[in-house]
């Protein structure tokens, strides 16, 4: 009796004991996953709110087709908008949700890794280096669609090498990457600009819309590959939710923890170009998409590092919202849905700046 | 005995070579603090011993083999270090950091363990953070967070903690605390501490074993009270100075020589 007396005020200490503020536990058996209770729940809204979204963009456009219709659709039930749901509308409405997600994902690593929020796909480089490839083929003559997102791809990851490359001076220093790439940026946004000069003016024109990020006319056939690809992806986008939280911090601290800083950030890297490099490919570069869901979610979640889960639903929702908004703005003209997101993005680029300098000083580091 | 050594350890940034062919042997169970003036190579010497920095020549041996080809998540279960201005995340948490840690600890699928809850709640009981837990880092006085990233260190739990100038920037109020803080964990559990401090006297006082550098290299080390001679100062720092009884400890305090007048001779 006097022992378990004893040990009671341990064991409550051992129940009360300091846990990161605001996650919790879960365990199954030897294994404990830390969840933060606001992500998960924002996460929860998310998803909701992607679905409204979704039904809104299936029933929305040319025909109204009532929500309970679009449902019945979707269960694949026998209905009488079958064509104009199913085969006109929810195949793009996929794509822009993949892009989305992919986007989102995407901007979350590279923002993560160069401690930067500037620092997304479209900013420094990698959409560029897709644009100027794919719109260099286009100006060769390349014209099919099953071709070019190969060649978008790669542009995109051969821009991410050479920023990378260049970046790299005995080790990845986060505002020379982020430099770099805004130089690769530009220097890459000339050379499509040569293209399209150089090029056939109906080729010019059609590079043009793509270089907005459109989804008009996109059907299964690009929305396949990119699902397959993404959900091969899974376990790479579970490793760089956890890997992330080892490299939020300085170099030398994260090291003194043992983390492998440059393998963990090439990973994180590499995983964030392919799929940026993956959604250009299918959608063209849909501006601030990338740059805008991570910092949104972070905002909602208040977490220290950007929310993955979050920032991809974060993505798909921006994308398909302002795909619906595209469509049926100017109707029956089809505006791309670049020009929506970049509409929204800018001035948010501009608001980020302006406070990211104040903020730096007054909030300082040391 | 020295669970890590350094051996004709040389060091240097690009073409500049900052410490020469340094022998190093650091007592266990002490409190050893480098000290010398600017860029005499302290600094340069501890982040070698917390593999931060490769050696240019020699090497940096722990239980006698060479960081190098030790995993860094190895040499982190054994060795804590902190940088001179760590930056955290973001508006991150005093708890979410000091757990961070547990890194070295940790898998991906064993993410918070009871050892771990254990350990980050000891840690910041010691460094007298607790109350601080659900607090953003970003807004803590420059006192406080210091103790928060020597929390950090703790949660590690290492034998060996080395500190780069963790009493930079802190009035001396912080300064004392801090380095009371880590005579104590030194002594409550025979951990085995490096500092580097540029202030030869708070050095004097808190050190077992002094180390003296100059220009990339070690003028002289042992114990405070045999070490610290006004020839010393002079040598090191090329400083004139009278070295007397610290009236508190009786360890050697340097007084520097008498401060300019006008119309003094110079």
């Amino acid at each position: 009796m006097t022992t378990a007396l004893k040990e009671a005020p341990e064991s409550v200490a051992g129940a009360d004991g300091i846990r990161p503020a605001g996650y919790t536990r879960v365990r199954i058996g030897r294994a404990s996953f830390l969840l933060h209770r606001r992500a998960a729940a924002m996460a929860g809204a998310l998803a909701v709110a992607l679905a409204a979204v979704c039904v809104a963009y299936l029933s929305v456009g040319e025909s109204f087709v009532p929500p309970s219709e679009v449902l019945k659709v979707l269960l694949g039930q026998p209905a009488a908008n079958e064509l104009v749901v199913g085969t006109l509308r929810l195949p793009r409405m996929v794509v822009g949700l993949l892009v989305g997600l992919a986007f989102g994902i995407a901007g979350a690593l590279i923002q993560t890794v160069a401690r930067n929020p500037l620092a997304s796909p479209d900013i420094i480089g990698i959409s560029q280096g897709a644009s100027a490839l794919t719109v260099g083929a286009m100006t060769f003559g390349v014209t099919s669609y099953t071709v070019l997102p190969y060649l978008s791809v790669a542009g995109g990851i051969v821009a991410a090498a050479l920023v990378y490359v260049f970046a790299w001076r005995g080790g990845l220093h986060a505002t020379r990457f982020v430099l770099i790439g805004i130089g690769f940026a530009i220097a890459l946004r000339s050379i499509t600009t040569l293209f399209l000069t150089k090029g056939d003016y109906l080729v010019a024109q059609q590079a043009q819309v793509w270089m907005t990020g459109s989804l008009n006319g996109r059907g299964w056939d690009s929305a396949a590959p990119l699902g397959w690809l993404l959900l091969a992806l899974v376990p790479a986008v579970l490793w760089a939710a956890y890997a992330q939280r080892t490299v939020s911090m300085d170099d030398d601290t994260a090291t003194a923890l043992g983390v492998r800083l440059g393998r963990v950030r090439l990973g994180l890297v590499l995983l964030g170009v392919v799929l940026a490099s993956v959604a250009t490919g299918a959608a063209g570069p849909v501006d601030f998409v990338a740059l805008l869901a991570p910092q949104i979610a972070r905002r909602m979640t208040r977490t220290a590092q950007i929310p993955l889960l979050c920032s991809a639903l974060m993505g798909a929702v921006i994308v398909v919202l302002a795909d619906l908004l595209a469509r049926r703005l100017l109707s029956p003209t089809e505006l791309p849905v670049g020009v929506l997101t970049a509409a929204v993005g800018a001035p948010y680029l501009i608001w980020l700046i302006v406070r990211g300098r104040t903020g730096r000083t007054a909030g300082g580091k040391a | 005995m020295s669970r890590i050594v350094a051996r004709e350890l040389t060091l240097a940034y690009e073409d500049r070579t900052v410490v020469h062919e340094l022998d190093l042997a650091v007592p266990d169970g002490q409190v050893s603090v480098i000290v010398g003036p600017n860029a005499c190579g302290k600094s340069t010497t501890l982040r070698a011993l917390g593999r931060l920095l490769k050696p240019r020549g020699g090497s940096v041996l722990l239980d006698g083999t060479e960081l190098a080809r030790i995993p860094t998540r190895k040499i982190a279960q054994s060795i804590g270090l902190l940088p001179q201005s760590p930056v955290a995340p973001e508006a991150i948490t005093v708890a979410d950091l000091v757990s961070r840690g547990r890194q070295p600890h940790q898998h991906w699928w064993q993410q918070w363990s009871d050892e771990d809850e254990r350990a980050v709640t000891d840690a910041m009981e010691r460094t007298d953070v607790t109350a601080l837990a659900d607090r953003s880092v970003d807004e803590l006085s420059g006192g406080q967070r210091q103790r928060v990233w020597i929390a950090m260190a703790l949660a590690q739990e290492t034998d060996l903690l080395l500190l780069d100038e963790p009493t930079t920037f802190l009035d001396i109020a912080h300064q004392v605390e801090v380095l009371d803080l880590v005579r104590r964990l030194n002594h409550d559990q025979g951990r085995t501490v490096v500092i580097v401090l540029h202030d030869l006297n708070q050095a004097a006082r808190y050190a077992d074993h002094l180390v003296a550098m100059k220009a990339g290299r070690i003028v002289a080390e042992g114990r405070p009270g045999e070490v610290v001679t006004a020839e010393l100062v002079r040598e090191v720092f090329g400083l004139e100075s009278v070295v007397v009884p610290d009236p508190v400890t009786g360890s050697p305090l340097v007084v520097p020589g008498a401060p300019y007048r006008p119309g003094s001779s110079p």
